[in-house]
Order: structure tokens, then C-alpha cells, then sequence
């Protein structure tokens, strides 16, 4: 591959991610701020909450709220490229500092449930695939089905059986081991589904191409051609839907975390949307938004690198136009 | 989209022909079972009385926690409602949210992709980065804070839904405005001198519509989810309301009474299903 044409894609796509990621927090800001209700002065001047005269003063102050609405988002735009996320207006504790105690909790909680929804959409995929006909076929309707149950059912229905039936893991001891594996198959379940759509669908494609007709033809068994021929070439754009689904685990984590009562970005959210911590929501949406980017950036990045198909010759738009069409394509198969 | 590729597909015999149009013709008996499932949940939502003569919000203490039976086919709940009561009435605002959801993200997805794809220029620019900027923030977490912002109520999660879904309608739209106006049908009515309007109505929404239906039945499905996650979480209408989410919220705290946690899943389930099977039928018939 050209040097040249894969530095430009790169640079492209760089200033791209920053700039999306800088629009991520004004958007957010201003959902927040504009829209009506104002939960700040709501907060500040709710007697329980106990902030004295002095306090109020410093936290508006702090915040600009005094300023118009644009001053504030300049303000606050400046503080964020400064890597300042704010103070929290419950705890007075530095974001950063609440988002940085929960935020391993989380990594390893939607770290497990891509590993689970990627052994999972394999597993199907394989099955679909290499199991006799009446196996394979209801297999079939499994991502369909995954992408149908709530995912707070899966996982009131794990902890319902292997909690208080089977007693394989303790409620209480929610960071536990045990229960991390339940909490990531319940996170993991939809995004398995969505994994195997696409999955099958390349599987299918590839399966109908001449290469395969021939290696099927010189006799080839059925497992051999799955593993030596279809997977390596169905199993590429599994990875940028891999990539798509990050913000899918982050939003998950939000109803899993509550179920199985861990303490993590989900409960964070949780705790600061009843209490109306409006830089504390901020801070996560804006963190969720760079992850997803940031992963998407470097799968984008890397994807040229992995599949030697890709062409970037000619001008970067192109390679751009390509990779924004088979986002399309994937967008619309899963719709998220 | 078979309106744009006319594929040559040469003489067949009519015989032939006409036993394969029939076959394609007539939807498979899941399709029509998905179809009964959601016409039975919209005559809830219409006509809850109609489907249950029990009253969703007087409960008898006396015949509390009992299980599915005959006079209470869902069961009932802490204080002897009768579930399926509760269930039925609760499909008009869990039906009704998904439905204001999808039209928030048809209308503005579908203005946005329609005026990017087929203006070009800036204007895409811009609303390409507006979706990327709503593609990059989890659809359920943005729901979260815009229902925040607005207030703890169903309709607002229902809003806060549809500004989740615009930025996927945005794009299939414009993927397919931009596909059909490279068509030679399109350049042939600018060619014959059509105006842009002329184009846009006749040819370009009509060969799109077909996609973002489809995606429309889809998000359906996907918005009776995000809702019912709402409503879970406490973020929709307070308790004497039953959304189907809420119900499960509400249920789950009577371990012991796992029927209150199971019938409005499995209804939810089964809308959302449904939803997906029709999406997926209305893909494949294309």
C-alpha cells in the first residue's frame, strides 16, 4: 500500500475523530444547559441539599452561570481542553477524580462482555454453519431473539436461576468473579447478536463464492472449508462492528450495573442523573463519546493495514466514501 | 431495491413465473403470526377494556401473589392487581412512546439525510458531522440525559428515544437519496426538465421510503426496548402507571413471585420479535 495515500487517510481521519469529539461536548452541553428545566438552581436552592449562601455564590461563579449561555460553553469548552472535567456539584470532589474510582470497575466489567459476545457470535456462527440442518436452522433465530430480549430481563433472569436457585454466585459479593461473569453474559447477550447478524451474513456470502464451490468440489470437508477459507475473510468486517458496539456496552452497563449492584460508570450515571449532577453526566457522555471514537479511529486505521483489499490509491475521499458506504451497509443490517 | 435495478432477468416461462410469484407473494406463517402479535398489543393499547374486564389499579389483598391461573392469567402482584390487567393497560403508553419515537427519528433523521444527500456541498458536510456527533454518544446514555434534562416522564423518555434513532434514519436516508440520484431515471427527469422538487418528490422519496420503512418497523422494536429500559430505571411515569418495563422493575423485587417479572417480559419480548420479523420480511421481499 501507498505510504503517502495511507498518511493522508490517516491524517483525515484524525482531524476528523478530534473534531467530532470537541462537537460531542458542545452538543452535550447544550442538551444540557438549553433544554428546559434548570436542575442547577434547582439543586443549589433545594434546602436538603444544605449549600450554604457562600457556597452557591462560589459553585455559580465556578460554573459561569451568572454568564450567558454561550460565555459558559467557552468557558467550559476551555476548561475540557485543559483536561479539567469539573467539580461535582454533590460531592464537591473533582470529577475526574469520581469518574477515575468507578471507571476500572466498568473496563472490566465491558471487557468481559465482549469477550463473551464475541466467543458467543462465533460459537452461533459456527454452528449455523457446520451443524446437521434441524440443529442449524433454529440457530438461526438466535441473534434475532438476543436482540429482542431487554437486557434487564437476562439479567434478572441469570441472577433469578443461578443466584437464588443454583446459588453459583452471591448477589452480595457483586465485583466478585463469579458474579463479573454473569453481569458480562447479560451486557454481552446483545451485542452477541449483532456480532452473529453480520457474522452469518459474511459466512453466507463467502460460502456462495466460486472459491468455495471449487474447494467444496475437490471434496473438502465442511469444517476444513469454514476454518481454512470462510472464516478469515467473513470474520474482517466483524471488527468494525465490533468497533460500533462500544457505545452499546457503555449505554448496557448503565441497566446491568444497576441489576447486579456494582458500582461503575453506570451507577455514577445513575447517581448523578436522580441528583441532577449535571458535570458529572457531562464528563461521562463526553468520555463515552471519545471512546467510541478513539476505538473507531484506530480499527478505521488499522483496518487497511489488516485487509490488503482495501485500496486507498487515488484521493483519500474515496477511501473515505467506501468506508462511510460499508458503515451504512452495517448500520442499517444492525440499526444498533 | 428492486424499483432502481431493473435486472434483466429474460424469458421465463409464465407457468413457472407465475408459481414463484405466488410463493414470494404469500408471507410465511412466522410473518403472519408477528403481524397478529403486534394487531393484538395496538387493540390493547386502543381498547384495554375490551381485552380485560378487570380493573388494572383496584387490587384484592385478600388474593395477592397468586400465580398464572385461569381468573388471573398473568397472575397478581403485592397487592392482588391482576397482572395481565396491568399488562394490558400499560401497552398504550409503552406502544404510543415507541411510536412518537419513531416518528422524531423518521421526520428529523429523514429531513436530515434527505437535505444532505441530495444538496451536497456544506450542507451535508455539516449534518454528516451532527450524525457522527449522535452516532458517537451511546444511543441509551443520550436517551438518559435528555430525559434528565426534560424531566422524569414517559413522554419525555419517548422524545429522548427518538433523539437516540435520528442520527441511524439520517444515514440510511442518505444512502439512499445518494443511491437513487445516481440512478439513470433521476438524470433522465433532470435531463426532460424537472425541477429539483419535481425529483425529490416523485423519484427520490418514493425509492427511499422502502429502506427507512423497513428500518421504521425495525427501531420500532428497538425503541419498545430503550423505553421499557427507561421505565426500568425509573426514568418514565412513577408506579400507579404500568409500563412494561416498569411492571419488570416492579416485579423484581417478589423473587418469589417470578410471574411478575416473566408475563411483561415475555409481552415485550414478543413485541419486539414481532417487530424484527416483519423488518426483517419487508428486507427480504424487496
Amino acid at each position: 500500500m501507498p505510504r503517502r495515500a495511507y498518511l493522508g487517510y490517516a491524517l483525515q481521519r484524525i482531524a476528523q475523530a478530534i473534531a467530532v469529539i470537541l462537537l460531542a461536548y458542545v452538543f452535550t452541553f447544550l442538551v444540557i444547559t438549553v433544554l428546559p428545566g434548570d436542575p442547577v438552581s434547582n439543586t443549589l436552592n433545594n434546602p436538603e441539599n444544605n449549600f450554604t449562601d457562600d457556597e452557591v455564590a462560589r459553585i455559580i461563579a465556578y460554573y459561569g452561570l451568572d454568564k450567558p449561555v454561550l460565555v459558559q460553553l467557552w468557558e467550559s469548552l476551555g476548561r475540557f481542553l485543559s483536561f479539567d472535567l469539573g467539580i461535582s456539584l454533590r460531592s464537591n470532589l473533582p470529577v475526574s477524580r469520581l469518574i477515575g474510582d468507578v471507571l476500572g470497575s466498568t473496563l472490566v466489567l465491558a471487557a468481559s462482555a465482549l469477550a463473551v459476545a464475541v466467543v458467543l457470535a462465533f460459537a452461533i456462527a459456527y454452528g449455523t454453519r457446520n451443524l446437521p440442518a434441524p440443529l442449524a436452522r433454529p440457530l438461526r433465530a438466535f441473534p434475532s431473539l438476543f436482540l429482542s430480549v431487554p437486557n434487564f430481563v437476562i439479567g434478572l433472569l441469570l441472577i433469578n436461576i443461578f443466584a437464588f436457585q443454583l446459588g453459583v454466585f452471591q448477589v452480595i459479593d457483586s465485583e466478585g468473579p463469579a458474579a463479573t461473569l454473569f453481569a458480562a453474559i447479560a451486557l454481552g447477550i446483545p451485542v452477541s447478536a449483532q456480532l452473529a447478524e453480520v457474522l452469518i451474513a459474511n459466512l453466507d456470502r463467502e460460502a456462495r463464492q466460486e472459491y468455495a464451490t471449487f474447494a467444496t468440489s475437490r471434496g473438502l470437508s465442511r469444517s476444513r472449508l469454514f476454518w481454512r477459507h470462510l472464516l478469515k475473510p467473513s470474520s474482517l468486517p466483524v471488527i468494525t462492528v465490533l468497533a460500533l458496539t462500544i457505545g452499546e456496552l457503555l449505554g448496557g452497563a448503565l441497566i446491568t450495573e444497576t441489576i447486579f449492584g456494582r458500582t461503575g460508570i453506570g451507577s455514577l450515571v445513575q447517581r448523578s442523573v436522580t441528583t441532577q449532577d449535571l458535570p458529572v453526566l457531562q464528563a461521562v457522555v463526553v468520555l463515552a463519546a471519545v471512546s467510541f471514537v478513539v476505538v473507531n479511529l484506530v480499527v478505521d486505521l488499522l483496518y487497511p493495514l489488516l485487509d490488503p483489499r482495501v485500496d486507498l490509491r487515488g484521493a483519500p475521499k474515496r477511501a473515505r466514501a467506501v468506508e462511510e458506504s460499508s458503515k451504512d451497509r452495517v448500520l442499517a443490517e444492525v440499526a444498533r | 431495491m428492486s424499483t432502481i435495478e431493473t435486472t434483466s432477468t429474460g424469458w421465463r416461462p409464465s407457468a413457472l413465473r407465475q408459481g414463484r410469484d405466488r410463493v414470494r407473494n404469500r408471507p410465511p406463517l412466522s410473518v403472519i403470526l408477528a403481524f397478529a402479535m403486534l394487531l393484538l398489543v395496538i387493540g390493547w393499547s386502543v381498547a384495554p377494556g375490551l381485552f380485560t374486564s378487570q380493573d388494572p389499579a383496584r387490587g384484592v389483598p385478600a388474593e395477592a401473589f397468586q400465580g398464572p391461573s385461569a381468573a388471573h392469567w398473568f397472575g397478581t402482584d403485592h397487592l392482588g392487581r391482576d397482572e395481565f390487567a396491568r399488562v394490558v393497560h400499560g401497552s398504550a403508553s409503552s406502544v404510543t412512546s415507541a411510536l412518537v419515537a419513531v416518528a422524531i427519528g423518521v421526520v428529523v433523521g429523514g429531513l436530515m439525510g434527505l437535505l444532505g444527500g441530495f444538496l451536497g456541498g456544506w450542507v451535508d458536510a455539516t449534518l454528516a458531522r451532527l450524525v457522527d456527533v449522535l452516532l458517537a454518544i451511546p444511543s441509551f446514555l443520550l436517551a438518559v440525559v435528555v430525559v434528565s434534562a426534560l424531566g422524569f416522564e414517559t413522554i419525555n423518555a419517548a422524545i429522548a428515544t427518538g433523539v437516540s434513532a435520528v442520527a441511524v434514519f439520517a444515514r440510511v436516508m442518505r444512502s439512499e437519496v445518494l443511491k437513487t440520484r445516481r440512478a439513470v431515471f433521476v438524470e433522465a427527469s433532470l435531463l426532460l426538465g424537472g425541477s429539483r422538487w419535481h425529483v425529490l418528490v416523485r423519484h427520490v422519496l418514493p425509492n427511499a421510503s422502502r429502506s427507512v420503512l423497513n428500518l421504521a418497523v425495525l427501531q420500532f422494536g428497538l425503541s419498545i426496548l430503550v423505553i421499557a429500559g427507561l421505565a426500568f430505571l425509573g426514568y418514565g411515569d412513577p408506579p400507579p402507571a404500568s409500563d412494561w418495563g416498569l411492571l419488570v422493575s416492579a416485579g423484581k423485587d417478589y423473587p418469589l413471585a417470578p410471574w411478575l417479572v416473566y408475563t411483561p417480559a415475555l409481552v415485550t419480548i414478543a413485541t419486539v420479535l414481532s417487530a424484527n420479523r416483519i423488518s426483517r420480511w419487508l428486507r427480504k421481499t424487496d
